[in-house]
């Protein structure tokens, strides 16, 4: 290092005269008192300003959503599981035929979904979304843990009814997917669409009775003779489609406009 | 110490004008806006949260736009709602526990924060009774509680003391007043005494614009000159009190006490008087008022 400095130069950057004793071959700078002061002066500013906090990782904000959710929502999340397991047993046991089977397992999808996704519901109600959208944890992330919760729930039905029901027909599982994806979607678009436009209403009938209705809509096939052979496949596909992309407009104007619901 | 700035912060809703290029620099201590309904405080209040977005203009907190600091603008606020929402099926201490988790309050300070804040309203209580169960009061001093429960740099009350009866109304001022110390506390209200003796800088507010700023002192010192005191006979009164800006009046035996707002000198005999605050409210808004006839 001593080689950079010359015998009587300065200390780069802190402008003191240093002085090289000769014999011993150490230098010795002579302390600024003042400088050093105001240094460590800086210092100590900085370092109150640099506030230490506490930023939850994203498991502990799905815990916290969790945790606070009613015993109301919880028990009926346990009982969708329970009733989608008791339903694919049912259907296996009786051996009910291909398209009752899918019929059911449809509408009993679009109402677990409709149920799972009520908890959003709460979010939007007694004039909290204000206060919400101004916490750490802000409403969007809100909906956001509160889709993921649902979309968990409606996985594992989606699982137990598919394996149940998807190798008895002639077109396989993952046409027995699309054909309990298509409602399923289609109607929970227009329920997350109802949660949001009846948002305030206090009394949960009308969220209510708009779950039953998308329910009953799951009902639309019947309106064909034999609406799940391999030949509608492609109106199938064109339903998913577009079935995905409408969730996928609501799901992005819900979040945008998480702050005019507030 | 945080800083908030509002350069030229203007929000339209359709063709209404609610707050109308405000430019502000808003220090520690308390900030008191008060003004008329619908004179745009709440809207100017919610932008401030985050909660709306201005038409134009920008607010920044210690020289950032509060959008682009975004959790960490949120990290700093306590924000009480005009309509404060609750999940009335919650006890006060377990909605309280819930939004210290939503604020990002670390657990181990959670519930020792709760029984704080719960005790410093007097909730302490009550605190496992359903907030469906409370009164008006009760539920006011809960949302109290809520916006101090992480212990913000930025606070922001709009009509906190509205429901309060006047004994927990001086304890909500009392509260406010110790805790401002480093803080913002910005509280919006129409009551006069709310910000009278507390606030550092009173902010009138009229059609979405400031119309006067400053110490309690320098706003009321803005009427000098203009309150006017007279005991004047019934008859005199009646006729007074429709000619002028009376900000009190009152019976003495025969003759009514009247206190007049007013730029010349009502009638023979009126004296000079201090002014309060509530005088300076009157005199700005009754000469907005006939300056917009």
């Amino acid at each position: 290092m001593g080689e950079n400095f010359s015998k009587s130069g300065r200390f780069p950057g802190a402008g003191t005269k240093w002085t090289f004793p000769g014999n011993g071959g150490q230098w010795r700078f002579p302390l600024d008192q003042d400088a050093k002061e105001k240094s460590l002066a800086a210092i100590q500013r900085a370092a109150e300003e640099k506030q230490l906090r506490y930023h939850p990782s994203f498991g502990a904000k799905l815990w916290n959503q969790i945790r606070f959710q009613s015993w109301k929502y919880r028990a009926s999340q346990g009982a969708v599981l329970l009733l989608a397991m008791l339903l694919a047993f049912y259907l296996n046991q009786k051996d009910v035929p291909y398209f009752e089977s899918i019929t059911a397992c449809s509408v009993f999808l679009v109402f677990a979904g409709n149920l799972c996704l009520s908890g959003l519901g709460r979010l939007f109600s007694w004039h909290m979304a204000e206060l919400e959208e101004t916490l750490y944890l802000n409403l969007k992330q809100m909906v956001c843990i509160g889709m993921l919760e649902a979309g968990i729930v409606d996985l594992a039905v989606l699982s137990f009814l598919a394996a149940s029901t998807g190798g008895r027909g002639q077109t396989g599982t993952c046409a027995c997917l699309l054909y309990m994806l298509v409602p399923f979607l289609w109607s929970d678009t227009l329920y997350l669409h109802m949660l949001t436009a009846m948002r305030n209403r206090q009394n949960e009938y009308l969220q209510f009775a708009a779950g039953i209705v998308c329910g009953l809509l799951a009902l639309f096939p019947l309106l064909w003779e034999n609406p799940y052979q391999a030949d509608y496949l492609p109106f199938w596909g064109g339903a998913l489609i577009t079935g995905l992309l409408l969730l996928a407009a609501q799901i992005y104007r819900t979040l945008g406009n998480c702050m005019e619901i507030a | 110490m945080p800083q908030l700035v509002l350069d030229r912060v203007t929000r339209h809703f359709k063709n209404k004008i609610a707050v109308d290029a405000v430019s502000l620099r808003l220090q520690p201590g308390i900030h008191g806006f008060l003004g008329a309904n619908g004179a745009g405080k709440t809207t100017l209040l919610r932008m401030l949260c985050g909660v709306l977005k201005p038409t134009s203009g920008e607010i920044r907190c210690n020289g950032t736009d509060i959008r682009v600091l975004d959790g960490e603008y949120r990290y700093l606020l306590g924000y009480l709602p005009q309509d404060f929402g609750y999940y009335p099926d919650f006890s006060a201490k377990r909605y309280l526990e819930y939004l210290a988790a939503c604020k990002a309050v670390p657990d181990a300070l959670a519930k020792e924060r709760v029984q704080e804040m719960l005790h410093l309203v007097g909730l302490d209580g009550e605190q496992r009774q359903k907030i469906k169960s409370f009164s008006g009061g009760m539920i006011r001093r809960l949302g109290i509680a809520q916006a101090l429960l992480n212990d913000p740099e930025i606070l922001i009350l709009d009509e906190p003391t509205s429901g309060l009866d006047p004994k927990e109304r001086i304890r909500f001022r009392n509260i406010i007043s110790a805790l401002s110390k480093e803080k913002i506390v910005i509280l919006s209200t129409h009551i006069v005494s709310d910000v009278e003796f507390i606030a550092d800088q009173i902010l009138l507010m009229k059609q979405g614009r400031i119309i006067e700023k400053g110490s309690s002192r320098d706003v009321t010192d803005s009427a000098a000159g203009k309150v006017w005191e007279y005991l004047a006979r019934p008859d005199e009164a009646e006729r007074l009190n429709g000619e002028f800006s009376v900000s009190n009046l009152r019976n003495e035996g025969d003759r009514v006490y009247l206190r007049i707002v007013s730029d010349r000198c009502p009638c023979q005999g009126a004296a000079l008087a201090q002014p309060g605050l509530e005088d300076v409210y009157l005199y700005y808004f009754e000469e907005l008022a006939e300056e917009t006839l």
